[in-house]
């Protein structure tokens, strides 16, 4: 069973040409059901190797750089950013939108790929939906602290204050955040889970010692894989991704309302609810990618997370990237053509003010440096899509950043116009954020199963049976002749 | 072999063929009817001046209810093979049929163009520089955006990027119905990707153009994505009536079969959900920004007795159909699903007016009849425009290496 | 829990497991689709597979019914739908309305992402939990885990089960049926054995945990019901004493030593018309600044930056501070800004009869009853109002009138609080008219109606 899993070559298993008529098999080396199940489990069941301790290691210091940094912020108040008049809306919601907006490929590749029975997305969805999960977090993150009193956080929630007796303002973009964002992470976690039960009633009978075999019994519920049970459970899985295909959307809309029902020119655009759930997609799915191909490389998991799950990945990074410049592209054009001189200048000044280097970055990073994927040789060179995702993620990045503060910089009354600087906090609590998402996401390659064992094999099981069918039809297609090829000139 | 892939049954019902000649005057018939309406029978109540300017909006509306269809389909026909599906094989004919009915609609387009230049400022008021008022206006044509040389030159710009990037899929497509050669396949696969962007940027830019100038003082960044919207609902509503009624002829049997409905069923009923997405984003953001130049354009259509349409939209267009297709049941009920394809047509038609139509002024009776004879007239210009292509041609790619699959694949889910 | 995961004694006596059925393992699904067709079509209907992941057809070739969630699903969206609108409605429309940029209470536009939300919200969460509602999970003993062989469910084998409850079920008959189907193995399941209650230190450590967890919320309980003597904890100290200045202190900062900073010179607020407009100052502000400063007269453009000055600022004393006493010389308007009309002159008349009269006279000779009552107590003291008609202030300006009215002057105290700009100007008005009427002569009455002044009114005579 074990050889399998390690001999990997990649120019023998090219799986990434799909010849019209004949899929092209979504996992390489000869897969039986027990192949599959053990090179997933082994990702757990063995020693991790040394790469991952010392990543571990430096993921959780920064992580717990953040946390005293946090603690720092909660103990001497948001002065210690740089958020300051006109741009008090700085790297506290650039980094949530962020966060956010890289939430989103998770529950996209389970929820929306699912309903276009895309099955490449079995090998893909546990890690992007984990990956998804701790995004939220760290997203959550910010609005929590930037509300000043931070252990005050919860009267953003309707409850009935018995000294105050008010109630939250519901025409508020702020408050719908906190409802999209909660009901984003809360049903992404248990769709995450759901996803699991299965899987981690395998991890729970391969697991050698009765405390392992302890806390995953309990965490998967005691699945006994009953048929009875998949049927309601498919039921379920599929409502879910019916439900979570809609909540990705709604999300980075409502995100997109926090600024786009504002007056403030550069925010003020019908565009914005599509455009950044585009961007959000976008951004996701370079997150994907910049962990996925360590991943694979360091768990030796080359053939069930193939060259192929890469190359789409990246065409969908093309596609949503070049969707994003589109949005670039016709904002601009709306600015001229709306002859309004405050639309006109903040485009003006997005491009050639004070912040034209963020602004000329984003550009590059996010319509340009995806361009690259247009060429087949970039999306299956896992350095090459490496760097460019991470082209993307910086590029995503500062397109919050010039949205945000060109904007805010420079609104209506020159008088209060100013130049926004962040100091040291801003950036080691962006990078410390980093470091809580690592730290968790190298956990769950640890303790939890990476790749979705049950829906893998599921697919095998699905794609020999309709390659059969396929088969059968074909033979019985052959031999026609359509009646009016013969005048179709 | 008596085999139930019968080429008899992928090819247009003879009864149609004969059909080409009587919808298109039918067609014609009541587009006269429904000018007539408009502009002579108008009564007392309205000078000639408002009732050319009816009629000019309402030829345009319903222009655009048949010309978002085409152009769903071509979409349509492109992210297919983006896509790389298989499924959508044995309607995808249907579809090119559709998309390739592009270069008439394109003549169905002169009138608007003549119209600007015989200088009437209906429906595009910008075209009179010396009528018009706001300075907003004057500003947008003193750039040289809004005049009639250069909407013309844009319109036959997007008119010709379309319909080379419909023959070009068709074309690949008839060539591999005589050989089978995979390679136009490929050809198609490797242009769709560059041609989805040309299609994104036409498409938005011809609603800017077509629609959005009407009332060329308002501005919506969204507003491509809305039409776009509004016709992928009516290409798949489309799509599922033309096969229900060639199943009903006995055609396309062993071909179209429930899990095709069934999916084109869920991405009407995804689009029905898209456009409310899309409507009400922009309603908020202009609810909510509350800004004079943004919000005149809902006030137009808020008035006047248009709100009863504006209003209604909401139920029409997307409560009562998104409640109708919710269910799979009735997603693969064939009754059911024609309903519900009738139904999403004539919202899409009603949507249209509602984009175009309040600009013309108050509505009464006579002129709306007008306007309906109207939309019904294009719809048989189209249904014969349609009938014209599909006439020589089978209505199933027979030697497309992804048909197989098309024919044996499952919704097991949903 | 299954045997494996603790193996605590038991106290009862052990007793033979008892068989729940039969268990056929295959080698992959079509084996165990196959067989599963069989036993269904024996008429067995209490069957079960185990599979490692869903298999396609199972549930025809079991005979398993479709299942109701979707149904169950829908009415949670709509609960979530119409908890949000009424949630909404009645926080924001009824219990707490308050205006936010003009927009409607209640249901509005604003009112869909949450609304939205929540359905997704209500509809996800009874997804999960419908499905193990209607799978009976979490069930952590089943008689299947008795197996070794078992383990193998989750991994690559496939187990078809018929249970023993079955009303068909027959030892024997069974396992001949599924013994005649190539299934790799065929096994009784066993009853599991082991004790289905949790041990004793399990639930005492949970109980100790749940209660150890009530502590804190307790704490809070007490201390937000009961009283304390004790001062507050200053966690965030430079919240509680932030460093900075209130409005009465002073400060070492500027040379003046007031921490409240006066406006700079030539600073118009916005929206305080009665610092600009003649209507409310009885002047014209913007022809001050045409005065000479060298006539020992300083008046800046604002009267009240005057005032300020006029306090005597020690950063920047004012060189020409007007002399005490002496008024300041102000373009005062030469005529009434509002319309000498009747209503006009019995608005006047009637605030002139509140507030001026005590001291001045209902005829403004300045004999009114406070005056002539201090006057007889206080004798010399007393600074007696002057009278109306004296002919320095029937020559005064009507706006010098008004400004005397709005500012006070000598012992009259400032009115501007008490009466409205435009009821002053009435007041001006009114004035002018007594001083008219009071220095009149026949002249002045028309020629029709002066026969009728040949007869005293008759209020003048008693």
């Amino acid at each position: 069973m074990a050889s399998i899993t390690s001999s990997y070559n990649p120019r023998e298993i090219d799986n990434t040409e799909d010849m019209p008529g004949r899929r092209a098999p979504l996992i390489t080396g000869n897969q039986t059901y027990t192949s599959v199940t053990d090179m997933v489990c082994r990702v757990a069941e063995d020693p991790q190797p040394r790469l991952w301790w010392i990543l571990f290691g430096m993921a959780s210091l920064t992580a717990s750089m953040f946390l005293m940094l946090i603690g720092f912020l909660i103990y001497k108040g948001v002065g210690i950013w740089g958020n300051s008049s006109p741009v008090f809306w700085a790297w506290p919601i650039v980094n949530f939108v962020f966060w956010v907006g890289i939430g989103h490929a998770g529950t996209l590749i389970s929820a929306i790929l699912f309903l276009f029975r895309q099955n490449w997305r079995t090998s893909i969805n546990r890690a992007a939906e984990a990956m998804t999960i701790f995004a939220v977090i760290c997203a959550g993150i910010y609005p929590g602290i930037h509300v000043g009193r931070a252990w005050l956080a919860f009267w953003l929630l309707p409850y009935p204050s018995l000294n105050l007796w008010m109630w939250p303002q519901f025409r508020s973009p702020l408050l719908w955040d906190v409802f999209a964002v909660g009901t984003y992470a809360s049903t992404s976690l248990v769709f995450w889970y759901m996803g699991m039960i299965p899987d981690l009633a395998t991890y729970r009978d391969r697991s050698k010692t009765p405390l392992r075999r302890f806390i995953y019994g309990l965490l998967c519920l005691g699945w006994t894989g009953s048929s009875r049970h998949w049927l309601v459970y498919e039921k379920a899985y599929t409502l879910l991704a019916a439900l979570a295909a809609p909540l990705v959307l709604s999300v980075h809309t409502v995100v997109s309302f926090d600024f786009a029902v504002s007056q403030l020119p550069g925010w003020h655009t019908t565009i914005f609810p599509p455009y950044f759930v585009a961007g959000a997609i976008f951004s996701g799915f370079a997150m994907v990618v910049t962990l996925l191909v360590p991943m694979r490389a360091i768990y030796k998991l080359e053939n069930l997370i193939t060259l192929r799950h890469l190359d789409n990945m990246n065409k969908i990074i093309l596609a949503t990237g070049s969707l994003v410049g589109l949005a670039y592209g016709t904002e601009f054009f709306m600015a001229w053509y709306s002859q309004n001189q405050y639309e006109s200048f903040t485009f003006i000044n997005r491009a050639f003010g004070p912040y034209w280097w963020a602004y000329w970055i984003m550009v590059t990073c996010n319509v340009i440096s995806p361009q690259l994927f247009w060429f087949k040789w970039m999306r299956t060179n896992v350095v090459a899509m490496w760097v460019v995702s991470i082209f993307v993620n910086i590029g995503m990045w500062f397109e919050r950043f010039v949205i945000t503060v060109t904007s805010l910089s420079r609104d209506f009354l020159p008088s209060s116009w100013g130049y926004y600087r962040p100091t040291l906090f801003d950036g080691l609590m962006f990078f410390g954020s980093f470091g809580v998402f690592m730290t968790l996401f190298l956990l769950f390659c640890r303790y939890l199963p990476t790749i979705a064992i049950s829906e893998v094999k599921g697919v095998m099981s699905l794609s020999d049976h309709a390659s059969h069918l396929e088969a059968e039809v074909l033979a019985e297609l052959q031999g026609k002749e359509p009646k009016h090829v013969g005048h179709a000139h | 072999m008596s085999s139930k892939y019968d080429l008899e049954t992928i090819e247009l019902p003879a009864k149609w063929k004969s059909l080409k000649p009587i919808f298109f005057a039918v067609g014609l018939i009541l587009l006269a009817g429904g000018a007539f309406l408009s502009l002579f029978a108008r009564g007392a109540e309205g000078s000639t001046d408002s009732a050319f300017k009816f009629f000019m909006h309402s030829y345009l509306a319903n222009f655009m209810f048949v010309m978002t269809i085409a152009l769903g389909a071509l979409f349509f026909i492109l992210i297919q093979f983006v896509s790389r599906a298989g499924w959508s094989t044995s309607i995808r004919r249907i579809a090119e049929l559709i998309m390739t009915t592009i270069p008439f609609l394109a003549l169905m387009f002169i009138p608007i163009i003549a119209i600007l230049f015989a200088n009437y400022n209906a429906p595009y008021e910008w075209n009179v520089p010396a009528e018009v008022h706001s300075s907003v206006v004057k500003a947008k044509i003193d750039i040289g955006y809004l005049t009639k040389e250069w909407f013309s030159i844009r319109a036959v710009s997007y008119f010709v990027l379309w319909i080379a990037m419909a023959f070009y899929f068709f074309g690949h497509s008839r060539k591999q119905d005589e050989t089978g050669d995979i390679e136009h396949s490929l050809a198609r696969q490797k242009w769709a990707g560059p041609c989805i962007m040309v299609f994104a940027l036409s498409v938005s830019f011809a609603a800017f153009d077509w629609v959005m100038s009407i009332d060329a003082d308002w501005f919506s960044t969204i507003f491509g994505v809305y039409v776009f919207a509004a016709g992928m609902m009516a290409f798949f509503a489309t799509t599922i009536l033309i096969s229900m009624a060639l199943q009903n002829a006995g055609k396309l049997q062993a071909f179209v079969n429930v899990e095709h409905f069934h999916d084109m069923g869920k991405f009407m009923f995804g689009f029905i959900m898209f456009w409310s997405y899309i409507a009400f984003s922009q309603l908020l953001l202009y609810w909510y920004g509350n800004i004079p130049e943004e919000t005149f354009w809902y006030q137009v259509r808020l008035k006047d007795g248009w709100q009863y349409l504006a209003y209604a939209l909401i139920p029409l267009h997307f409560a009562i159909p998104f409640l109708g297709t919710l269910s799979r049941h009735v997603r693969r009920h064939r009754l059911g699903l024609t309903f519900w394809a009738a139904w999403a047509i004539a919202v899409h038609w009603l949507d249209m007016t509602f984009l175009v139509m309040p600009n013309a002024g108050a509505p009464s009776l006579v002129p709306i009849l007008g306007h309906l004879l109207g939309g019904l007239g294009m719809l048989f210009v189209f249904l014969s425009f349609f009938l014209v292509r599909a006439s020589n041609v089978p209505l199933v790619p027979m030697k497309d290496p992804r048909l197989p699959e098309a024919l044996t694949y499952a919704n097991p889910l949903l | 829990m299954n045997n494996n995961d603790h193996n605590v004694k038991s106290n009862k006596e052990p007793r033979p497991p008892k068989a729940c059925g039969w268990m056929a393992e295959f080698e992959n699904e079509h084996d165990l689709l196959h067989a599963a067709e069989k036993v269904r079509d024996a008429g067995y209907t209490k069957t079960d597979a185990f599979t490692p992941f869903p298999v396609h057809g199972i549930d025809h070739a079991l005979g398993i019914k479709p299942t109701i969630l979707p149904f169950i699903v829908l009415c949670a969206g709509l609960t979530g739908l119409c908890t949000a609108l009424l949630m909404q409605w009645w926080m924001n429309g009824v219990d707490y309305k308050y205006i936010i940029s003009g927009k409607p209470f209640g249901i509005t536009p604003a009112s869909i992402p949450v609304s939205f939300e929540l359905t997704i919200l209500f509809s996800a969460f009874t997804s999960v939990l419908g499905m193990l509602a209607l799978n009976g999970l979490p069930r952590f003993s089943n008689p299947v885990f008795t197996n070794a062989k078992f383990d193998r469910a989750t991994n690559d084998r496939f187990f078809l089960y018929v249970d023993a409850t079955d009303k068909y079920y027959n030892r024997e008959s069974v396992k001949e049926l599924l013994s005649s189907v190539h299934a790799n193995s065929l096994d009784e399941v066993m009853e599991d054995s082991t004790p289905s209650e949790l041990p004793r230190s399990i639930l005492l450590g949970a109980l100790l945990i749940v209660l150890a967890g009530l502590i804190p919320a307790a704490i809070v309980l007490n201390m937000r019901a009961s009283f304390s003597d004790l001062p507050r904890w200053h966690v965030f100290f430079d919240m509680d004493f932030q460093p900075k200045k209130k409005p009465q202190q002073t400060t070492t900062i500027f040379k003046d030593g007031r921490t409240m900073r006066p406006q700079v010179p030539g600073t118009i607020s916005r929206g305080q018309l009665d610092q600009q407009d003649p209507f409310y100052l009885g002047y014209d502000p913007m022809k001050v600044t045409s005065i000479d400063t060298e006539k020992q007269i300083y008046v800046s453009t604002v009267d009240s930056v005057a005032n300020l000055s006029a306090l005597g600022s020690v950063a920047q004393p004012p060189a020409g501070t007007p002399a005490a006493g002496a008024a300041p010389v102000l373009p005062f308007l030469e005529k009434l800004p509002i319309e000498a009309n009747e209503e006009n002159i019995k608005l006047g008349k009637a605030k002139y009869e509140i507030y001026c009269s005590a001291c001045h006279g209902y005829s403004g000779y300045g004999d009114g009853l406070v005056s002539k009552r201090a006057a007889s107590l206080a004798q010399d003291t007393w600074t007696p109002p002057s009278s109306l008609h004296l002919d320095r202030i029937q020559k005064q300006p009507v706006g010098q009138i008004f400004h005397t009215i709005s500012k006070g002057q000598g012992k009259m105290a400032s009115y501007a609080s008490s009466i409205t700009p435009k009821e002053r100007w009435s007041i001006v008005l009114y004035v002018r008219a007594l001083q008219r009427s009071r220095n009149a002569n026949i002249d002045d009455v028309p020629v029709d109606q002066r026969g009728s002044l040949t007869d005293p009114v008759p209020s003048q005579t008693k």
